[in-house]
């Protein structure tokens, strides 16, 4: 830095006087350093890494959220006691689980000696009902199984412990030959038939046996698609998305046509009303005013959708009239300048004295406008959908012209005294 | 801590996995066999004529009925004297088609494990045998049998292999692809079950391609003398004719024994040499891979570049390898093929959990690239929606003894102790209660 000063030819300010004090402060400083290293000293068990986490230099206190853990890092998880060492023994033992009482060895502490083999208590079985053979005769006797081949089902359940994929796989072939559903069927109609001549209070299972083998059929058919089944359902499921997006973008121009349309229509309609109205509140005493101009904003609500939307002045107190022309900036550039053109066009001055009656026809006008505006719009459109189907259709069947009816191309003559109607409408008012 | 309950018992089992490669011996609990025994028999004329008469690996073969003298044919178990050169030493194996063939041997073969590599008699330890899934019923008799009443062993137990491969890699639902010497086999296992309906196997294996790689070397006129047969050799430049001397003295082998080191020569070849594409075996692609260079006891060697892709595409593709001797037609299908048909043999139910877990198992799987082809060819065949996991231990000792590692862990579960069929068991109910109780 002094280098710096020196080629820019800055005065050096005067060197900071080497004082007592400041040596001795920062030798205080120094001096208490090892001091509070010596105070928050590693616990003992603590891993150094985890030490320094928590730990910072200057002593702040550790962002740890305090625990109920207690002295966690002091205990030591295993006790290395100077206990005796607990002998083994290699021992024979017989397993409860096992019928025979075959005798094995196995290491074992000769504390443990007595105790029954631990690994007894997972010897579960899956409960399956038996049967003798009156109660077969009297209950379970069906068409298509003999008591020979229930018998042998039961049997498999037993060893494979309901597994019907294994006990359809070790099926004895002197019997006929069963499916998986068929031999579930039998088992789940001995049990429930078994279960209520018992009269347990058991849960009875039903087992569909037509709804399994429709889902297996199902299943099987899904898995055996071919790559090229596969590939074409998914492009079929990617065009049908397509198609369906198309009718919605199609019903929603439809939809916004009807909306102008239906918003014109409203928009002649009130001004007829307005007409009479406005009439009306001409002659009538100067009281009524206020209420005819409630009554007109609340029609105009209904033709606001496409018009602009006039804030309502809110704001308590006194407030300009000429705050109610002021068009709301959510408006947009494009049709703002649109109304701007028309007004110039229909030599209106865009700025006219904010009287009740101008403010509210001169909304008025600028509604209309900007519904002309979008209507002009939605018309171009329209047309230019027309010609481009139209060339499609010629393109796709070349040679063929596609002659679209009158009634459907846009007459232009309706069109100008359809604009200059609601204009004049207007600059009558 | 005395209360805890941990999930293994050691009851000092011993655990047996028959191959055709070769027989794992050791106990249960630990992770790998102790011995590992060739699956072959070497056997002398006479014991008689043989100067190797007093060696301690031999087993003295005394039977308690004198009635057969001293031209008792001798017999040479595991890779240590059966690879010392020997005149009139036929060797032979025990097994054909997953199964123990000549039980003469074979209980040479018990004899020799007992009395060298378990070093214990056989009344002390209950004993869990692995067999192959399409094992017929009289075998399994005939082996309960053998080990009651020849060896009294407190108990028995026997498990399918492939169930055995699942276990070793946590599964017990899942498809077992055992690649190993003589075939490859897909069996599918649910719930340590096998569904026998559903077994797929092709001969197509290690010994197969062993075969290939033999005519091949053949064709290509390199001299496959055995290690046995060199003396002394020197070094030579790549496809120089090798310069070495034969060795000296050597007995007069026969002819078995001789192939029999050759078939050794040419698995080193191939774990060396062979390496699966990971597509469809294609000229082009398989020319910009490295190649791998080789050298042969007589000193002969050699870079070998697309044949190293070439033989093994037949496990894939048996197709490619053009017809010899008959052997491969098209009738054969490939790995991925006998996957896919045995998995559409199953209820469909399962069908998701197969493809879940296609476990991967046996020596021959070890060519490189061999779980990666095959994940390919299956995620080709079968539909994308199907979840496809293959799994194969990453370690040698791991796939390459996956049976043995299960029936290790198998045999050492606490809860396992009720299923031994023991010998009190075998007194009431005879040799056919392993049927019921070894499903």
């Amino acid at each position: 830095m002094a280098d710096v000063r020196d080629i820019l030819d800055l005065e050096t300010p005067a060197a900071p006087e080497v004082t007592k004090e400041a040596i001795l402060g920062s030798d205080k400083r120094a001096r208490k350093r090892p001091e509070n290293t010596r105070t928050s000293k590693r616990p003992e068990g603590m891993n150094r890494e985890v030490y320094a986490l928590i730990r910072q230099d200057n002593n702040v206190v550790p962002p740890l959220y305090p625990t109920d853990t207690g002295k966690g890092y002091s205990k030591i998880k295993a006790k290395l006691g100077m206990k005796r060492v607990r002998a083994w023994e290699w021992t024979p033992f017989t397993n409860p689980a096992r019928t025979d009482g075959a005798i094995f060895h196995h290491w074992r502490r000769v504390v443990d000696a007595g105790k029954e083999y631990p690994f007894a208590v997972f010897n579960k079985k899956v409960p399956i009902p038996t049967y003798t053979h009156t109660e077969y005769v009297q209950h379970l006797v069906t068409s298509g199984w003999t008591e020979a081949e229930t018998d042998h089902l039961f049997d498999l359940c037993k060893r494979f412990d309901l597994r019907f994929i294994i006990i359809h796989d070790r099926w004895d072939k002197k019997f006929t030959a069963r499916s998986v559903e068929d031999l579930k069927n039998r088992y789940y109609q001995v049990c429930a038939s078994l279960n209520k001549v018992k009269n347990q209070h058991e849960k009875i299972y039903h087992y569909d046996y037509e709804h399994e083998k429709k889902r297996k059929e199902q299943l099987k058919k899904l898995f055996e698609r071919t790559q090229k089944q596969v590939e074409e359902e998914q492009t079929l499921l990617i065009e049908l998305r397509k198609i369906e997006q198309r009718k919605k973008e199609r019903d929603r121009k439809t939809q916004d046509l009807q909306k102008l349309i239906t918003a014109a229509d409203n928009q002649t309609e009130t001004k007829k009303n307005d007409r009479k109205s406005s009439k009306k509140t001409n002659t009538t005493s100067r009281q009524k005013v206020s209420r005819s101009d409630s009554t007109n904003t609340g029609k105009l609500h209904v033709a606001e959708p496409t018009g602009i939307k006039f804030p309502d002045v809110k704001n308590s107190g006194v407030s300009l009239r000429s705050q109610r022309i002021k068009l709301p900036s959510s408006l947009g550039q494009k049709k703002m300048k649109g109304i701007e053109q028309t007004l110039v066009e229909l030599n209106i001055d865009s700025n006219p004295p904010p009287t009740e009656q101008i403010c509210q026809q001169f909304n008025e006008l600028r509604s209309d406008i900007v519904l002309h505006y979008e209507l002009k719009q939605a018309l171009n459109t329209c047309n230019f959908e027309l010609q481009s189907l139209r060339h499609q259709y010629e393109a796709m069947l070349p040679g063929q012209t596609l002659t679209i009816p009158p009634s459907l191309l846009p007459d232009q003559s309706v069109n100008k005294t359809d604009a200059a109607g609601s204009t004049t409408g207007a600059t009558n008012a | 801590m005395s209360n805890m309950l941990y999930g293994g018992d050691e009851i000092g089992a011993l655990v047996f996995d028959l191959g055709h490669y070769s027989l794992r011996v050791g106990y249960a609990q630990e992770d790998t066999p102790k011995a590992e025994i060739p699956a072959v028999v070497g056997i002398g004329e006479d014991g008689n004529c043989n100067s190797v008469r007093g060696e301690p690996m031999d087993i003295d073969d005394k039977r308690p009925d004198n009635n057969i003298t001293q031209s008792t044919p001798k017999y040479y178990v595991d890779t240590t004297i059966l690879h010392v050169p020997r005149k009139g030493m036929e060797v032979a194996s025990y097994m054909k088609d997953g199964m123990i063939e000549d039980w003469d041997h074979f209980e040479k073969v018990l004899d020799y494990t007992y009395s060298k590599v378990i070093q214990s008699n056989a009344e002390y330890h209950p004993v869990l045998f692995s067999e192959c899934p399409w094992n017929v019923r009289n075998k399994r008799e005939k082996l309960t049998e053998l080990m009651f009443e020849k060896y009294n062993v407190p108990a028995y137990f026997l498990v399918k292999n492939a169930v055995l491969a699942a276990f070793a890699n946590g599964r017990a639902t899942g498809m077992v692809v055992d690649s190993g010497a003589t075939h490859t086999s897909a069996i599918p296992v649910q719930d340590g079950f096998v569904i026998t309906g559903g077994i797929c196997k092709s001969p197509l294996g290690g010994d197969y391609i062993s075969m290939q790689c033999r005519q091949f070397l053949q064709d290509n006129d390199i001299d496959l003398s055995p290690s046995y047969m060199v003396g002394s050799k020197e070094v030579v430049k790549d496809h120089d004719k090798p310069r070495w001397v034969k060795k000296k003295n050597l007995p007069d082998v026969t002819k078995s024994w001789h192939n029999y080191m050759t078939k050794k020569l040419v698995q080193d070849f191939q774990a060396t040499v062979l390496q699966v594409c990971e597509t469809p075996y294609d000229e082009k692609s398989v020319s910009t891979a490295p190649s791998v260079s080789y050298e042969f006891p007589t000193g002969y060697r050699q870079d070998f570049g697309s044949e190293r892709f070439r033989i093994p595409e037949a496990l894939f593709d048996p197709s490619v390898v053009p017809m010899r001797g008959g052997v491969v037609g098209n009738t054969i299908v490939g790995v991925g093929n006998i996957v896919t048909t045995s998995v559409g043999m199953c209820d469909v139910d399962i069908r998701p959990a197969l493809y879940g877990s296609v476990v991967v198992t046996g020596g021959n799987s070890f060519i490189q690239g061999f779980p990666e082809r095959l994940n390919r060819d299956l995620s080709m065949r079968i539909q994308s929606s199907m979840r496809l996991k293959i799994i194969s231990a990453n370690g040698c000792a791991e796939r390459r003894f996956g049976s043995w590692i299960g029936g290790s862990i198998l045999a050492s579960i606490g809860t396992f102790q009720q299923m031994w069929i023991s010998s009190q068991e075998y007194e009431e109910s005879g040799k056919s209660q392993v049927e019921r109780k070894c499903p």
